[in-house]
């Protein structure tokens, strides 16, 4: 029997194994195609927002490549234990270790060359579905799916070092170890012998004073690197604790045999599987930790910055018009807006009196309104009444901006003589009417007149407000208007004496709409939100994958233990209470963990901000992220928990 | 005392109308009496632990009828099987199915523990235990740690934790040295004498069964003979050598 065909009998043989294998790498490779689909989409990474995006996927790449790492070496790990009883009977055969060597460097190519392909292949069917399903819901434009040679060979690249270093790991303990010691690599014992509470403690201790360091660092003025050192520090004192946590439980809750005993079989088991699968509970922490954190931030950005771009738009629709400038008469602009399924509710016009003052030895400018105090309390709910000769500047802007020795930047009155000086009463800083040209100055209804009639270096326009039904069904209306302002503005007599594509002119006539805010809004953070959305699915996947994986690989070992338990009269019902028991911590210490670690990150981070306390919203969506996530580790563990109950009892 | 008795117990592996099926128990009649201790031997095959499992309830009879303590094992099932089983029944295996996990202690409380027993308590009957079988000192140890002697009296201080009235062995001694299967037997002997608990043990070692009381043989599913003692070991030891060699089965190890 020639030596191939050995192999291929042996394939057959194991199919189960293999099947295992195959799939575990194939899911790695796919879950790193779909990232690359998004990391390498020229719509993601060289739009607008490209640097600050690609900035913000910095963490969560390496945390992938990471985990492909890991997920590669341990699937390898979980695989070559199941066949080492093989190879070592093998070698006792008289199997030479080149033959084994050979065996493997083949076995391990064909299923490296199938993982590939199929991985390619589902990941690109789903990373398509997870791009179609997530735009539609979320309605963005500009980004399509795309394939491309990068996503392919970078997968392929990683995919094959990962894998190579792993088969080449193994060809090196199997030439230079003892066949019969690598046999009994899994004993229970070994993690037995690595018990040091005191360690566990340690861990914590660096974990807490790490957190207390981002708080005292982190506002200063080099937070962002103070940041990247102690979360070194944090995963460092996360691995001890992790390694060592249930070690320190069972030695402080030995003292007391009364609360020890009850819990003696899923503690010292939680104790062995904590340090055989310290890294695996490390990496899910750390991935949830970085979803939770991201998307947080991100949720708090997207809503705040939303909100922010929605007060600065108190009106639907915001337009100024002049004579030769966004001129259509009522009836044209009704023909536009007015819309039987979405009509105008309300429509202002404050007739103002604009004014262009240059600014000294810059090619820029800035206008500002003359409007009456009885207009400007039609905007607000107190009126106001000025004596002649006396004026109010008003800034149409949020309050809360310190505006304290606020200085306008034009003079007024203008420097003329024959009118003699005018009286600044009162400044007031307040959002009364959208984003358009903020600086204004209010004087009673007969000085306006008069400054219409006398002045020349100004000209008449009107600001127009409208409030329709639906601000969010205006998208098109507005771009119409838009579009015909545009055409019709190209022909009018410049004001500023400035020309070309960023004219002070384009600025004031510009139409502001709660549409186009939100369409901005949705254009900067939404497609960050989209990236870490897609992102979150990925890694909240893929971290139950390989948790799943890890604690189903020794589910053998799990139906002896608890088929010696049953000989010794172990109920059924307290099986799978048992079983609860120690699954649990394994599925929710990274879950709390990583939620922890996130939530004090963002309480360091959000100092810059004004503190949590300030910011209810971060709470509120931390809040959301975190129990959303925790919400699917729940159906996961139930899941599994499931699952483990029918393996064991038989 | 009658602590355990069978009625015509049958096992049946196969279905009848098949041609394919096995008789590992016909008809077998046990009475045990309290303080009694029997050895079960016989050739491979002929249905030793087969009928230790149905004994324990672990394996249903075919037909047939077990009673433990007045409690009929038919009438009980799922988790009052289970819950019968550690409150009546001590096991001992012949691969000592300990927790690799958990410490010799531990170990030996286990059962305890599943009863909810209060430390005090379970501490006491530890130390009981552990004295009478001279494993005071490798108590914190893990199993993997002790020799296959000490991990099999650990697991015969667990088969004894919770007093149950009959202890059930399926071949106690099979992976022990000569040595280490005498210290067995030993404790075995004190169970007997010095906690007056029924022991009943398969076995394929002639030297084991000497210690007995009494030695039932098996043959092809049915109680083919059985021997009592009455005098000194050596001479019971030669009376089981001659039963086994008019059995049939595979001559003793002398
Ligand atoms: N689960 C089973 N299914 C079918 N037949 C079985 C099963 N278990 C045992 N048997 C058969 O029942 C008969 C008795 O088996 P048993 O294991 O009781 O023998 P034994 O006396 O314990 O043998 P040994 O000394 O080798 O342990 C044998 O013929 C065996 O093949
Ligand atoms: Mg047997």
């Amino acid at each position: 029997m020639s030596f191939n065909l050995i192999v291929m009998k042996m394939a057959k043989a194991n199919y189960k194994k293999y099947t295992f294998y195959v799939l575990c790498n194939s899911l790695a490779v796919m879950l790193f195609f779909i990232f690359s689909t998004l990391y390498f989409n020229a719509d993601i990474v060289q739009g607008e927002e490209a640097d600050s995006i690609k900035y913000a996927l910095g963490i969560p790449s390496i945390t992938l490549v990471l985990f492909t790492v890991f997920f590669i070496s341990q699937a390898h790990g979980i695989f070559i234990k199941k066949r080492k009883s093989e190879f070592g009977l093998f070698m006792i055969l008289g199997m030479t270790n080149r033959d084994l060597g050979k065996l493997l460097l083949l076995e391990n190519g064909i299923i490296a060359a199938i993982s590939i392909t199929l991985g390619l292949l589902c990941g690109t069917l789903s990373s398509r579905l997870a791009f179609f399903l997530l735009l539609n819901y979320m309605g963005l434009s500009g980004v399509s799916y795309q394939l491309s040679a990068d996503m392919f060979l970078s997968t392929i690249t990683i995919f094959l070092v990962v894998f190579l270093i792993a088969v080449g790991r193994t060809l090196f303990l199997l030439f230079n170890q003892d066949i019969n010691l690598t046999l009994k690599s899994d004993r229970v014992s070994e993690t037995i012998k690595m018990k040091n509470p005191v360690l566990g403690m340690v861990g914590v201790l660096i974990i807490i004073s790490s957190i207390l360091g981002v708080f005292i660092t982190y506002t200063g003025p080099n937070g962002g690197d103070y940041l990247i050192i102690w979360t070194v520090f944090i995963f460092m004192g996360l691995y001890l604790a992790l390694n060592q946590f249930t070690s320190s439980v069972i030695n402080f809750i030995k003292k007391d045999d009364a609360h020890y005993y009850p819990r003696m079989v899923p503690l010292s088991n939680l104790d062995y599987k904590f340090k055989q699968l310290t890294s695996t509970l490390m990496l899910v922490s750390v991935m949830i930790m970085v979803t939770v954190l991201y998307n947080t931030i991100l949720l708090f950005t997207y809503t705040d910055e939303k909100e922010r771009l929605m007060n600065m738009n108190p009106y639907d629709i915001a337009f100024i018009q002049s004579e030769h400038h966004n001129n259509l008469t009522e009836e044209e602009l009704y023909a536009i807006v007015d819309q039987d399924e979405n009509p105008i509710e309300q429509h202002i016009t404050l007739p103002v009196y604009t004014f262009f003052e240059k600014y000294h030895d810059m090619n820029w400018g800035q206008f500002y309104h003359v409007m009456s105090d009885r207009e400007f309390s039609k905007l607000r709910s107190t009126t106001i009444a000025l004596e002649d000769k006396e004026f109010i500047y008003y800034l149409n802007h949020e309050a809360h901006h310190n505006t304290e020795g606020y200085v306008f930047g034009f003079h007024f009155p203008a420097e003329n003589e024959n009118e003699g000086n005018y009286i600044h009463v009162d400044t007031i800083v307040e959002r009364n009417l959208n984003h358009l040209s903020n600086d204004f100055v209010i004087v009673n209804q007969a000085e306006f007149e008069r400054i219409k009639e006398n002045r020349e270096d100004g000209f008449e326009s009107t600001i127009h407000l409208i409030n329709v039904v639906h601000w969010d069904e205006t998208a098109g209306v507005v771009d119409e208007l838009k579009e015909i302002f545009t055409t019709a503005n190209e022909s009018s007599p410049s004001i500023s004496g400035i020309n070309g594509e960023e004219s002070p002119e384009k600025f004031l006539f510009q139409v502001e709409s709660k549409a186009d805010a939100y369409q901005m809004n949705m254009n900067i953070n939404g497609l960050s939100f989209f990236v870490f959305s897609f992102l979150s699915i990925l890694f909240l996947f893929g971290s139950f994958v390989i948790l799943y994986l890890n604690i189903f690989s020794t589910i053998d070992k799990e139906r002896v233990k608890y088929s010696k338990l049953t000989k010794i009269g172990l109920t059924g019902h307290e099986t799978k209470r048992m079983i609860a028991k120690e699954l649990a911590p394994l599925f929710f210490t990274p879950v709390i963990t990583g939620v922890v670690l996130s939530f004090l990150f963002i309480v360091a981070m959000a100092t810059d901000v004004g503190g949590v306390v300030q910011n209810p919203e971060i709470m509120v969506n931390f809040i959301v992220v975190a129990g959303i996530y925790l919400l699917m580790q729940v159906g996961f563990y139930l899941y599994s928990r499931k699952k483990m109950v029918s393996k064991v009892i038989l | 005392m009658v602590i355990l008795a069978t009625n015509k117990i049958r096992k049946i592996y196969g279905e009848l109308e098949n041609d394919s099926y096995t008789i590992a128990l016909d008809k077998v009649d046990l009475t045990i009496n309290k303080g009694d201790f029997i050895a079960i031997m016989g050739p491979s095959g002929s249905g030793k632990s087969t009928l230790l499992n149905v004994l324990s309830g672990i394996d249903k009879p075919t037909s047939g009828e077990v009673t433990i303590a007045g409690e009929k094992l038919n009438d009980l099932s799922g988790d009052d099987l289970a819950l019968f089983r550690r409150k009546q029944l001590g096991f001992v295996f012949q691969d000592f199915n300990l927790l690799d996990s958990l410490t010799v202690k531990e170990n030996i409380i286990l059962p305890m523990v599943l009863e909810k027993k209060s430390g005090n308590i379970i501490n006491e009957r530890v130390e009981e235990l552990a004295s009478l079988f001279g494993i005071e000192t490798i108590l914190q140890k893990y199993p993997y740690t002790i020799s296959g002697g000490q991990q099999q009296r650990t697991a015969v201080s667990r088969a004894l934790v919770n007093e149950p009235n009959i202890i059930l062995a399926d071949e106690p001694t099979g992976n022990l040295d000569s040595k280490s299967s005498e210290i067995i037997m030993e404790c075995f002997e004190k169970v007997v004498n010095e906690l007056s608990t029924t022991v009943l043990l398969v076995t394929h070692d002639v030297f084991a069964a000497s210690y007995c009381h009494k030695v039932v043989f098996l043959k092809d599913g049915s109680v083919h003979s059985s021997i009592t003692r009455s005098g000194r070991r050596k001479a019971f030891l030669e009376q089981i050598i001659d039963c086994q060699a008019v059995l049939g089965g595979r001559n003793s190890v002398f």
